[in-house]
């Protein structure tokens, strides 16, 4: 199981990457169209990359907020019960928010890219089709069902905690 | 009530309680209410209300400010600002309290974050008044209640989030609005820990001027030193009214004028640090957005199946005298607000209790402010009160310990609350004078 914990923690790397890069582009994207508002005409793909870039950021930050454990929960009930009740309350949980990544984001998501694609709407300032503004989805949803499993495998003790999933990027 | 919002509650209520994290609690939620309604394509349609539902200009700037605040909490702004603070109140007693507080308000203020105003300013301030005699427990009850009025002193994102849920209500207002409510629960914060600390004293001496700030910083050269982070203040808010720039814009400044300042002007910061740090930002980002998306998706199926105006109906039924109606309403949110995270707990609940608002004459800004200074007081209670567990964190004390030194700190700010509920103009004067009410 090294060798997936190496792996988990190179991919994780690469999307810590991949997210400061989206929010540097969105940063920079946002001061250029404020000059260019103020002193010229703002260029119309300046606010659909700011959007396109947004939801990427949101979902893509989710997934490694995930990765993490730091999306807030309440445990109020879960911090009464003895470790290992609590440990079977936090496999369940994993299992309902699998559940989730895969039947909405993943499938929910790639139906809704692939309609998008079909429909060829697209974004007019880009030039690209709107559906990729919805493909973060399904890869958001995948990324959180590899991590669901492999929380939940480390909760029933399948494999041994130490496969690096905290902190890894901070 | 239809069979579909009870499975909503329920998985919401059993989810919570299992430690799902709540983003998923309500996005889980929602589909499997959605799908008791036999909706058809039940997936696709949660997928892509949430997808729809970050999809919006201004919503960038939540974004933009939680960079501006981690950038902001890296560099040494909080040292900068105790300085300041202790030179204008550090000679009075209980001094280093106030202190604590009135930094806690600059920070909260400038980096538009509670939370970053615990880490920053807790972490120096906390320990720094353990060593004058000052409780731990209270210490950290009083940085954790005196952060919570950065959300109401602009700029603040979760005045963005709220606009964002009440549609058709100015930021700039909001902005505007928030300023008296904060100073006013900030002040009370003040005069209740200046009443507590006279209980205290120095460990080994009984002399109490051993409590007070030695070595005040002369006010000029603190202030001169300050001047560029306060100068966020006027850069974000101050554009804004004037009419020059957009919140989104603005907020896109203030990344900039934050880099230039840990970077360039304070040199606290090294280019390198800020992939990390541009990292961190994202996670938060992710935490923030995921709550907004679900609860988009939540919202949506929550007004199509008229929940705010059977909430409505149900409210006006009990009482049709507007004071008992926002008292109910106050009620009801401090309960939200003690199992809720500010965030969902607005974007849920404004469209639900909004329109009650708009029904007994309360101006939509003014109800903001109210619901965000309600949420204020949860954010410091358990068992959800994020302000709360950051600052045991950063103290490194008991919950239990703190909730107790918490009391004094509750009636400070529900005195608040009650005077902000009850006197409009607290909130509406300063939007008024500036014409950004109509």
């Amino acid at each position: 199981m090294k060798v997936f914990g190496k792996i988990q923690k190179f991919l994780l790397q690469g999307l810590g990457v991949i997210c400061a890069l989206v929010f540097a582009v969105l940063v920079i994207d946002v001061l250029f169209a404020v000059v260019m508002r103020h002193f010229f005409e703002q260029p119309a793909w300046t606010e659909e990359l700011a959007r396109l870039l947004l939801v990427w950021l949101a979902i893509l930050g989710g997934v490694l907020a995930y990765a993490a454990d730091r999306h807030l929960g309440v445990d109020v009930l879960v911090a009464r019960f003895d470790t290992s009740t609590r440990r079977w309350a936090q496999v369940v949980g994993h299992v309902m928010v699998l559940g989730f990544a895969v039947s909405v984001l993943l499938m929910g998501g790639w139906q809704l890219f692939s309609e998008r694609l079909d429909s060829g709407q697209m974004m007019p300032g880009l030039g690209v089709p709107r559906a990729w503004f919805y493909f973060v989805l399904p890869v958001g949803g995948f990324l959180i069902m590899c991590l669901a499993i492999e929380k939940i495998l480390i909760g029933l003790d399948v494999v041994k905690e130490g496969s690096e999933e905290k902190g890894v990027v901070s | 009530m239809s069979e579909g919002l009870a499975v909503l509650l329920v998985s919401f209520a059993v989810l919570l309680l299992l430690e799902v994290p709540v983003a998923f609690v309500i996005g889980i939620a929602t589909l499997l209410g959605a799908l008791a309604l036999g909706r058809e394509g039940s997936f696709v349609t949660v997928a892509s209300d949430l997808a729809n539902g970050l999809n919006s200009f201004p919503l960038l700037a939540i974004p933009f400010f939680i960079l501006a605040g981690e950038l902001m909490a890296t560099g040494g702004l909080a040292r900068r600002l105790i300085d300041f603070a202790s030179s204008i109140v550090g000679r009075k007693k209980g001094g280093l309290s106030v202190v604590n507080t009135l930094t806690c308000m600059l920070f909260g203020a400038v980096s538009g974050s509670a939370t970053a105003a615990i880490s920053s300013v807790g972490g120096a301030m906390i320990p720094e008044m353990e060593r004058k005699g000052y409780p731990r427990d209270f210490s950290v009850a009083l940085t954790a209640t005196a952060a919570t009025t950065g959300l109401l002193i602009p700029p603040s994102n979760v005045m963005i989030i709220y606009a964002l849920a009440a549609t058709n209500v100015s930021v700039g207002a909001l902005f505007l609005a928030g300023l008296l409510p904060g100073v006013v629960t900030g002040l009370a914060i003040m005069v209740v820990a200046v009443l507590v600390s006279r209980r205290f004293h120095p460990a080994g001496s009984a002399d109490p001027s051993a409590m007070l700030v030695q070595e005040v910083p002369l006010f000029w050269r603190s202030l001169w030193r300050a001047l560029p982070s306060l100068f966020m203040l006027f850069l974000v808010v101050g554009v804004i009214i004037l009419g020059w720039m957009t919140p989104t814009e603005s907020s896109a400044i203030a990344v900039l004028w934050s880099l230039l300042l840990v970077c360039v002007f304070y040199g606290d910061v090294k280019w390198g640090q800020l992939p990390a740090i541009l990292i961190n930002a994202a996670r938060t980002t992710g935490i923030v957005l995921l709550l907004i998306g679900t609860s988009a998706a939540m919202s949506r199926l929550l007004t199509f199946e008229q929940v705010p105006q059977a909430a409505a109906a149900a409210l006006l039924a009990v009482s049709e005298n507007p004071l008992i109606i926002l008292l109910l309403i106050n009620v009801a949110l401090l309960c939200v607000g003690v199992f809720m995270d500010m965030t969902p707990a607005v974007l849920v609940f404004t469209p639900i209790f909004l329109p009650v608002a708009i029904g007994i004459d309360l101006h939509p800004v003014h109800f903001g402010i109210i619901m965000i200074a309600n949420l204020c007081i949860g954010l410091c209670t358990p068992p959800v009160g994020s302000c709360l567990f950051l600052g045991c964190g950063v103290g490194k004390t008991k919950i239990a310990g703190v909730s107790r030194a918490m009391i004094p700190f509750y009636i400070a700010m529900f005195g608040a609350l009650i005077a902000i509920t009850y006197f409009e103009d607290l909130s509406l004067w300063l939007p008024r004078m500036f014409g950004e009410l109509d």
